[in-house]
This record gives C-alpha cells, sequence and structure tokens, in this order.
C-alpha cells in the first residue's frame, strides 16, 4: 500500500526556525492541502518530502507497496511540480524530455502524452516558454515516470483557465487511479477528496 | 528517436551526451577554454622570446609553463559542469531524477573530453612556439593523458563541491589547487623527463594511482555531496 | 582525575623544553646551538600531520557512519587546531632553515608538503565559512577532507621521494637505524608524544565548546 508519513518535522535556516514540528499523511486516493501565507514553510516542507532537504528532526517515512523507501529512492520516485523547478534553456521541450526520460530509465511516452494534453509544442526552446508553457513542462517531466506520489507547490501558478483545467483533470485523474498527493498553495484550493489540511499559518 | 534506457551507462551516457549537446549549441566552455588558454600561451611566449631560453634553461622551464596553462585554463573551463546547474536551477530536477553516480560518470567523462581538447590544442602550439624539442614523444602524450585524466577528475569532484556555495570562482581555485598539486608536480617531473628523453622510471605508475585514487574519492563521494 | 591529566601533560611538557636545551646533546654539522630548535620544530609538524589524518577520518564517519554533528565538529576542531600548528611547524622550520642554509625558504619536499597541507586547511576552514546550512556545511566540508586525505599520501610520501631533499636524513629510516643520539631521540618522541596529547586536549576542549554553542543556538529559536 502507498502510505507518506512525516512526524515532527523541524527545520532551520541559520536562526530562523521554518519548520516548528508538523506532522502529517497521505494515503492511496488522498490529497494533503498545506496552506499558508507566504514564508510559513510551504515550500521548505514540500522539499523535505521531496528528499531535496534533509529536515533538522523528525521523520518521513514513505512506503510503496508495502516497501519503506529510503530519501534516495523517495527522491526518485515522486512526482514533484515547483515554482523553482528549470529545465535546459538550450534544448527543445522534446529534447528535454527526452533527457530525463533516459534518466529514469523509461519511456518518454506518458509525459509526451501530457504536453500533447496540455498542447506544448515540443520543438520550442525551453529557454523560450513564456511562464505559463514552463508550467506545462513542468506537469509533463512530473508525470513522466509515472509517480505514485505527487508532490506539488504552487501547481497552478502561471496557468491560464485551459490549462489549469486540464491540470485539475490530469490530478483527479491520479487520485482516482490510487495516487496520492500534498498540494502547497498560499490559499485554499476547492478539491474533491481533501484528506487532510496542514496549516501553516501563523 | 529514443531507444529504452534500462542501465546505468545509458544513465551516464545520456548526460555526457546532453552536456555535449548543450555545449555544442552555446560553444560557452570551448570558448573560455581556448580563449584562456591562448592568451596564457602567447603571455608567456613573448615573455621567453626577447630573452631566448637556452637547451638547458628550456628543459627545465618549459614543462612546467605548460602545465601551468593547462591548470589554469581547467580552472576556467571545467567547474562551469556543475555551477552551471547550479545558477540556472537545472539541478532541482537532476536531483529528483538521475542515479548519482551515473551522473557523476556522466559529467566525468564530459570534463575528460574537454580536458583532452584543451591538451590536444595547446600542446603542440605550445611546442612549436617555444621550440622546444622533446626526446621521448610517447612518454609526453602518456603523461598528458595520465595527467589530464587527474586534472579532469580532481576538478570535476571540487566543481561539484562548490556549486552550492558563494563565491564559486575563488573557492574553486582554493579548493582544487592543494588537491591537483601533487598531480601536477608529477606530471611536471615526467614532461621533464620527456623532454631530456628519460624513460620515466617510477613517476608514471604515482601518476596512474593518483588517478585511480581521485577517481574512487569521486564516486564515493559523490552522493553525499550531491544529496542532502 | 582530568585535572590530574591536565597536571600531567604540564610536567611533561615543562621536562620536554627543560630537556631540550639541558639534557639533549647538540646535533653534529648543526650550525651552533640551532638544533634545539628541532625539539620544537618536528613535534608540531607532527601533530600537524596527526590533525590532517584525524579531521580526514573524523569526516569519513560522519558522511558514512550516520552523520552525527559531533563527528563534524571534531573533524572542524582538528582542521583548525592542524592549521595552527602547522603554522608553527613552518615558522619554526623556516628560521632553522635561515640559520642552517641562510635562506628561510626554498622549496624543499618537506616544506612544500607542509605549505600545502596548510593550503588545504585555509581550503577546508573558506569552505565552511561560505556555507550557511548545517547540513551543507557538515556534508561538503567533510567531502573534501576526505578527499584531502585520500590526496596525503601522494602529498606527504610520493611527492618528497620523487623530489631531491634538502632537508637532513630522515631521524629512523627504513632499516630502523638510528642516526642521532639516543638523547636527542628521547626527547623528541617526549616532545611529540606530549605535542601529540596537547593536540587531544585542546581539541576535546574546542568539540566541548562548539558543541555548547550549537546547543545554546539552538534553543534561542
Amino acid at each position: 500500500m502507498l502510505q507518506l508519513r512525516f512526524e515532527n518535522v523541524r527545520r532551520r535556516f541559520g536562526r530562523l526556525t521554518v519548520l516548528t514540528g508538523v506532522s502529517g499523511g497521505v494515503g492511496p486516493g488522498e490529497m494533503l492541502a498545506i496552506t499558508g501565507p507566504n514564508g510559513s514553510g510551504k515550500s521548505t516542507l514540500m522539499r523535505c518530502l521531496a528528499g531535496l532537504l534533509a529536515p533538522d528532526a523528525g521523520t518521513i517515512e514513505y512506503q510503496e507497496e508495502d516497501q519503506p523507501l529510503d530519501a534516495a529512492s523517495r527522491r526518485r520516485r515522486v512526482g514533484v511540480v515547483a515554482p523553482d523547478l528549470a529545465f535546459y534553456s538550450e534544448m527543445t521541450v522534446g529534447e528535454n524530455l527526452d533527457f530525463f526520460a533516459r534518466l529514469r530509465r523509461t519511456s518518454p511516452e506518458r509525459g509526451l502524452a501530457v504536453l500533447d494534453r496540455l498542447q506544448l509544442p515540443l520543438d520550442r526552446m525551453a529557454g523560450a516558454l513564456s511562464s505559463g508553457m514552463r508550467q506545462r513542462l513542468r506537469w509533463g517531466w512530473a508525470l513522466l515516470h509515472a509517480p505514485r506520489l505527487l508532490l506539488l507547490d504552487e501547481p497552478f501558478q502561471n496557468f491560464d483557465a485551459p490549462g489549469e483545467r486540464i491540470a485539475r483533470e490530469l490530478l483527479a485523474e491520479h487520485l482516482a487511479a490510487g495516487g496520492a498527493a500534498v498540494v502547497a498553495n498560499p490559499s485554499p484550493l476547492e478539491f474533491g477528496n481533501v484528506a487532510g489540511r496542514l496549516d501553516l499559518g501563523r | 528517436m529514443w531507444r529504452d534506457a534500462s542501465t546505468w551507462a545509458a544513465e551516464a551516457l545520456a548526460v555526457f551526451a546532453k552536456e555535449w549537446r548543450c555545449e555544442f549549441r552555446t560553444r560557452y566552455a570551448l570558448n573560455t577554454l581556448a580563449l584562456f588558454a591562448f592568451t596564457t600561451l602567447v603571455v608567456v611566449s613573448v615573455s621567453l622570446g626577447p630573452i631566448g631560453v637556452s637547451l638547458s634553461q628550456g628543459t627545465a622551464v618549459l614543462p612546467v609553463l605548460l602545465w601551468v596553462i593547462l591548470l589554469f585554463s581547467a580552472a576556467a573551463g571545467l567547474p562551469r559542469a556543475f555551477v552551471q546547474e547550479e545558477e540556472t536551477q537545472t539541478a532541482i530536477a537532476l536531483r529528483l531524477a538521475a542515479t548519482p553516480s551515473a551522473l557523476f560518470c556522466g559529467k566525468l567523462l564530459y570534463c575528460l573530453t574537454l580536458t583532452a581538447a584543451l591538451e590536444l590544442l595547446v600542446t603542440p602550439v605550445y611546442l612549436a612556439m617555444t621550440n622546444l624539442n622533446v626526446k621521448s614523444p610517447g612518454l609526453l602524450v602518456a603523461v598528458l593523458a595520465a595527467g589530464g585524466y587527474g586534472l579532469a577528475a580532481g576538478s570535476t569532484l571540487v566543481a561539484a563541491i562548490i556549486a552550492q556555495a558563494r563565491s564559486k570562482g575563488t573557492l574553486f581555485s582554493v579548493l582544487a589547487f592543494p588537491v591537483l598539486l601533487p598531480l601536477i608536480l608529477i606530471a611536471v617531473e615526467l614532461t621533464r623527463g620527456a623532454v631530456a628523453g628519460d624513460p620515466g622510471g617510477v613517476a608514471l605508475p604515482q601518476l596512474l594511482l593518483y588517478d585511480a585514487v581521485v577517481t574512487i574519492a569521486g564516486l564515493m563521494l559523490f552522493p553525499a555531496v550531491w544529496n542532502p | 582525575m582530568k585535572r590530574a591529566l591536565a597536571w600531567l601533560l604540564w610536567l611533561w611538557m615543562a621536562a620536554v623544553i627543560a630537556g631540550a636545551f639541558l639534557y639533549a646533546p647538540l646535533a653534529k654539522g648543526f650550525i651552533g646551538q640551532s638544533s634545539r630548535i628541532l625539539f620544537f620544530h618536528v613535534p608540531m609538524a607532527w601533530v600537524s600531520f596527526v590533525a590532517f589524518i584525524a579531521a580526514g577520518i573524523w569526516s569519513a564517519r560522519f558522511l558514512f557512519l550516520g552523520r552525527r554533528p559531533e563527528h563534524d565538529r571534531a573533524a572542524a576542531a582538528a582542521v583548525e587546531l592542524g592549521l595552527l600548528f602547522g603554522v608553527l611547524a613552518t615558522v619554526t622550520g623556516a628560521l632553522w632553515a635561515r640559520v642552517m642554509w641562510g635562506a628561510y625558504w626554498n622549496w624543499d619536499p618537506r616544506q612544500t608538503s607542509i605549505v600545502v597541507a596548510l593550503l588545504f586547511y585555509g581550503a577546508y576552514l573558506a569552505l565552511r565559512s561560505s556555507l550557511e546550512d548545517r547540513d551543507q556545511r557538515a556534508r561538503l566540508s567533510a567531502a573534501y577532507a576526505v578527499l584531502g586525505l585520500a590526496v596525503a599520501p601522494f602529498l606527504f610520501f610520493v611527492m618528497p621521494r620523487i623530489m631531491f631533499s634538502l632537508h637532513p636524513q630522515s631521524v629512523i629510516n627504513a632499516q630502523g637505524k638510528v642516526e642521532m643520539e639516543s638523547r636527542m631521540v628521547q626527547v623528541l618522541l617526549a616532545g611529540s608524544a606530549g605535542a601529540t596529547a596537547l593536540f587531544f586536549w585542546i581539541h576535546n576542549l574546542q568539540c566541548r565548546l562548539t558543541a555548547l554553542s550549537d546547543r545554546k543556538s539552538a534553543l534561542e529559536e
């Protein structure tokens, strides 16, 4: 079974404690919504969950099919959308996806299918994308390897209405297929099965 | 066209291919390396010109200057392999997608080929400009190969270390030179030997040992350097 | 108990210093009283070498055996002390070289090794001061220290062998023959042992200090 649990996660940057012992979890088909104003630690928590940042204290446990995975495996298994995710500007969208597919040892077709749905042309240079198109590329990249857990930090940022609609569909399909998601956003988003809410606001 | 990339080696090669694809489109590293190397070459050659260099002086001094040029050119051009990933923030995607050891090997291969290109460019021109007559060209090639390898391998790991820090430019030189100094000193001795016609003796295996040690250190340390 | 050991160390070092001037004879071939500096220079160079190795080992333990903060603190303290002892060794060596050969510096292999070791220490500390995040700082400086440890054999052994040496013959060479009078060797070994103990004592104090300071800043938030 799919399960993410984090307990008492703390993280400091210098003298500033950004995460003061937060806990939560998600299971199959569930979505955990993380809200809070800017600077409340949403992105920090997302980075810790993704394995990009080590917490100072607390535990993060993740398992797929009842197999517990360490941070290194979790890092490669999750699908991440984040505002600072960037791609290689000297390569086209298609080449970027192809490169990361090779790294992930998988076929790029899932990512290409998502980009096709989001109507992002593959031959455009990644450096020449508008911010909305970059966000579409991030979604295609995140879903490339069919992740069971999605970590979405401000997932609809810069989207126009059609883009946001399709992305919401993708998220709903992911949850319906038994995947889990953690979504961080400054304001609460109206979603279907919100299994839990974590408000980091002060 | 893509092929199913199901092995570690394919991952490393994908990184290597990506590096060169981006490099060919911008030619940034090659330009930096070539420009720096040639500028330094010209300075060296011009400074030595009016004085003239006797045969004994040449054997003593010129090998040193060659390696100085190579060392400083490498410091100018190689760190980009990791620094650029951090600066353009592509490192985030790389951290989430790549196997660290495969990434390291891909980057190492890229730095090796860059260093080889640097040496191929610089050495013949240097020898011609300084009128240096090398009596054991085979040994010279061996030193350049083994020394160049060590230069690239050491630089790749140090570049990975400093890429996440501030003031990366100066920090790279500060960290890399103590690590590379033993390599440079052994390589200079061997180059002197190559010019003079010595067979090289015991120093070449030690150079290869250095290469092996730095490679193993890189493979062992890179995962800890790259990921938290 | 600790107090007693500290006093013992004080007495030991006092005896070493006295022995350096009163007990040990002058070495042959050295100008005037200048060989006395050996009893200070050699122990400090030795400790600098020990510090280098210790920093590397603590860093390796940090990286591969659990990422414990005390190992990171121990490595950093070892480097700081290694730098101190290394500078002292270099200065005493240069003073002595001036007396013996008329030049403070001639880049013989031992001098080269100690300078490169100092460069390593400086680089390690520069790296640490450029990283604010605790986890990054510990990880990256530990990796650099282990790299230094890996390269150390080339620095301390291979390079000096390849290069011509102006340094006097090693005190104890490969066949185990001792080239110095036994009284000199005694003072030298006693001095080195005392200096090593001194290093670990100061190191222990420094680690405890850093641990307290870390706890203080953790509590402040």
